[in-house]
């Protein structure tokens, strides 16, 4: 060989490859054997030549095991995890002195020919790391240590096995090499003497050089051979000196998925200048693996996704959902679901049933406002309370369906406040005025604070302040309501302005857009009085079918859902074909769809004849909600206003002048109450 | 045919750990007790997948369980793939990296998460509502449907055997 043609042989480098149940077993042995205790202790990694990838030193639970057991096709590589209690200690620690210190080791099993009873001594690596247990976070560094020794000169081209003369009789010797020495061993390859075979590296013999290719399972799939090599060279020349400036042959042996070993790899090398291990003080070391960004320094990992039970629940949350959108409806946007705040007035069995359809649909903020505490004959139809919290006697609604909430989804943010909604009509005593006034601001902050408010009470006029801010503080506000076997579900009209297209006209059809749409009392001419008052017990706790308070509050979760999805959201216009004109199903087809359909103004429905209409009403300019009377005179006197209205209701009528329109209309009104017999009602 | 019992199962799912061996394939056979489902064949391979930060290539680890579904009476792929840092690829990575183009891919309707039946942690499968009605098509050459099982739904996650297991079957 021309010395021109000697270039400098390279190698690849380890890579790390670290199965999640590495760090799994690491945080069990932390918490339950090492505690504070920061202790090295003997790990085992693997790597395997067959079929490699990369060039990769891999890590597993079974690293920890006092027994080396290397999966099958693969070998071991030993180990030292030194993991560090708080991430200062992590990063003060003198990385040069620990790569010295691991570098000496390799050293003295080098020297003292440990490495020639067990080779696998000469992949030594380690791991510096810090668990920080409460994130599922870790920060490691691996180091595969190797003397800096004088460089290895390549002699001419590298050669496949197959490509060798005699390669036939090479392989057939290695193929009866036994698999625990497969990591490192000598091909004696004597054609002269018509010996082949393949032996244990224990059987090195110094002066046999020229017929010896030194063999080695080799994990790299790039030309340059594997890291290991360089200790495998550099221990060699240790134990034979005389090897210095003799061309040397490695052969790497490298499998493919059927274990053909024909493309293995053979590189003739020549080390110029002699080294003297044993003076280890002079030795300097290399091995600290570089992160992903090709940098000197450690990595991170968070591990929350697949260790902390809440994260791990959320993703199980999401898949049906991701599902829906991978699978069915491309466009759904996932997002804006989760960013909603929602605020539910009414924990009973509609407030109950919705809070449980939107943590279905991936809502992450839920906050529960109700005064009431749990009794016995709630938590068969209020699904979110047992017995047991009636029979405590003092477990409050709203901060009870909140706890529950976050016992089903951990990862969601509940909150319960357990409140009085002051109710036009109700007179507040001169003792609770000072509690109503804090009250008052509570709402009003909790009201400010979300982005949608349902109405779920069980009475008209508890709904009248939820509503009256919903539109002062132009929120979207979703209503359901329920008779006997009868339920309303449907969106008020928005208050937010906002430019855009307003809906279009199709014939056969009225379109109202979404700022004209009515709210719940826009089809009232009564204020809301003491309903509760003078009522017999079925009045007051209402009765209705069961199934009527789930179906109302699935609609009224799909409802905003389908809303929210709505490129104009609030703002989307209602449809309703007009009737008495003909045709007016065929005008119903017509209805343009959003994303999830129709977005209807109002769902009403009953059991008995398991029918649905899709009303679509206007805003009534003299509203005792929603009308700009009654938000400017709220915007202006704020509680004072609100505290005539507690007063008596009779003040709404006034201010919005309806006690005249009551008095001229009364004949309709009572139509309209034969035909949508729709109480106020949810039970209690 | 279509369907199998458990012990059907497990007599095929030996039969063809054998014929890995034979291959030098390294499929395992893991067995948490003698209790039915708890044995099922594991296999792991690595593969590149595009997607890293710079949309370079990335090494991961696919670790793919062929289990026994109770319910459904077949074999049922689970699978859970993890980057060199020991971070688990979440649902839209694993939807990214096996997920052909076309939506008209059988993929879309049964790819899914599922509890793993013996490991009780959430892994990734294809679901197995179609699986008897699949097989049943191969019944009459296959005397081992965990190895037809394999051959069909393996491709699907990049899982391909050697076309020496198909050597190798008894057509009798």
């Amino acid at each position: 060989m021309s010395t021109e043609n000697e270039i400098i042989l390279q190698f690849a480098p380890w890579e790390s490859f670290v199965s999640p149940t590495f760090w799994h077993k690491l945080a069990e042995l932390k918490l339950d054997h090492d505690r504070l205790s920061d202790s090295k202790r003997s790990i085992t990694g693997h790597y395997t030549n067959r079929n490699a990838s990369g060039c990769l030193l891999e890590v597993d639970y079974t690293a920890y095991n006092r027994t080396a057991q290397p999966p099958k096709f693969s070998h071991c590589a030993i180990g030292t995890i030194y993991n560090k209690n708080t991430i200062e200690e992590f990063k003060a620690l003198d990385k040069l002195q620990l790569l010295v210190d691991e570098g000496k080791e390799l050293l003295a099993d080098m020297c003292s020919g440990g490495a020639l009873r067990d080779p696998s001594l000469l992949t030594r690596f380690f791991v510096l790391s810090f668990a920080d247990l409460k994130c599922h976070s870790y920060y490691y560094w691996f180091a595969f240590p190797c003397p800096l020794t004088p460089t290895l000169k390549l002699q001419g081209a590298v050669r496949k096995l197959r490509d060798l003369a005699n390669s036939s009789s090479y392989i057939t010797a290695l193929k009866a090499l036994p698999t625990e020495s497969q990591n490192f061993f000598i091909l004696y390859a004597n054609v002269e003497k018509n010996v082949v075979e393949a032996r244990s590296l224990s059987s090195l013999d110094e002066k046999e050089v020229e017929f010896c290719y030194f063999g080695f399972a080799d994990p790299s799939e790039y030309e340059h051979p594997a890291w290991i090599m360089r200790n495998y060279a550099a221990f060699l020349l240790q134990q034979c000196p005389s090897f210095v400036g003799k061309p040397l042959k490695f052969l790497g042996l490298r499998q493919n998925q059927q274990m053909n070993i024909d493309d293995s790899l053979v590189w003739q090398v020549i080390q110029t200048e002699a080294c003297d291990l044993s003076q280890s003080e002079d030795i300097k070391f290399v091995g600290w693996e570089l992160n992903k960004n090709g940098k000197m320094g450690p990595r991170m990992v968070c591990m929350r996704d697949s260790m902390d039970p809440a994260k791990l629940a959320e993703n199980s949350v999401n898949l049906n959902l991701k599902l829906m959108k991978w699978r069915l409806v491309p466009d759904l946007n996932l997002e804006i679901i989760s960013q909603t705040k929602c605020l539910l007035f009414g924990a009973g069995t509609l407030g109950c049933a919705v809070a449980r359809n939107l943590l279905s649909w991936g809502f992450k903020h839920i906050s529960l406002l109700d005064s009431g505490k749990v009794g016995f004959s709630n938590p068969v139809r209020q699904n979110l309370y047992t017995h047991a919290d009636a029979v405590a006697g003092n477990r409050m609604k709203a901060t009870t369906a909140a706890q529950r909430l976050k016992d089903i989804n951990p990862s969601a943010e509940m909150a319960g406040y357990v409140l009085e909604i002051p109710m036009p009509g109700h007179t507040i005593g001169e003792s609770l005025v000072a509690q109503t006034k804090e009250h008052l601001e509570v709402i009003e902050k909790l009201v400010q604070d979300h982005d949608v408010i349902f109405l779920l009470t069980d009475s008209r006029e508890s709904r009248w302040l939820p509503t009256l801010l919903g539109a002062a503080k132009e929120k979207i506000v979703i209503n359901a309501a329920l008779g006997f076997d009868s339920y309303l579900v449907m969106r008020h009209g928005t208050t937010r302005k906002e430019t855009g297209d307003d809906g279009q006209e199709i014939e056969g059809l009225k379109c109202i857009n979404g700022d004209q749409l009515g709210c719940y009392f826009c089809n009232d001419v009564t204020a809301p009085g003491n309903s509760l008052k003078d009522r017999t017990l079925d009045q007051q706790c209402t009765v209705t079918r069961p199934g009527v308070s789930n179906i109302a509050a699935s609609y009224a979760v799909e409802l905003l859902v389908a809303l929210l999805q709505h490129p104009r959201k609030e703002l989307a216009p209602a449809y309703y074909a007009q009737s008495g004109r003909g045709k007016s199903e065929e005008a119903e087809e017509k209805v343009p769809e959003g994303l999830l359909g129709i977005l209807p103004h109002s769902i009403r429905g009953m059991l008995c004849n398991y029918e649905n209409i899709l009303p679509a009403t206007q805003k009534f300019a003299q509203c005792i909600a929603c009308s700009v009377a009654v938000l400017n005179q709220y915007k202006k006197e704020g509680h004072a206003f609100l505290f005539k209205t507690f007063e008596t209701a009779k003040y709404l009528e006034d201010l919005t002048g309806i006690s005249e329109f009551k008095r001229l209309n009364s004949e309709i009104i009572d139509f309209d109450d034969e035909e949508f017999d729709m109480s106020d009602s949810d039970e209690d | 045919m279509g369907d199998l019992s458990w012990k059907d199962f497990l007599g095929q799912a030996k039969q063809f750990l054998e014929m890995s061996q034979k291959l030098g394939d390294n499929w395992m056979l893991e067995q948490k007790d003698s209790n039915e489902p708890n044995t099922y064949l594991k296999y792991s391979q690595k593969i590149k997948c595009q997607g890293g930060k710079d949309n370079s290539a990335e090494l991961v680890s696919v670790e793919y369980h062929v289990v026994f579904s109770v319910s459904y009476q077949v074999p049922m792929l689970f699978f859970q793939a993890h980057r060199s840092d020991g971070s688990l690829l979440d649902l839209e990575a694993i939807w990214r990296l096996f997920m052909p183009e076309s939506k008209a891919s059988d993929l879309h309707q049964i790819l899914t998460q599922m509890d793993h039946p013996v490991l009780f942690r959430p892994f990734m499968a294809l679901h197995p509502c179609r699986t008897a009605e699949v097989l049943k098509q191969f019944g009459k050459p296959s005397s081992n449907q965990v190895l037809t099982f394999i051959s069909l739904y393996g491709p699907h996650v990049q899982l391909y055997l050697p076309n020496a297991y198909g050597l190798g079957q008894d057509f009798t």
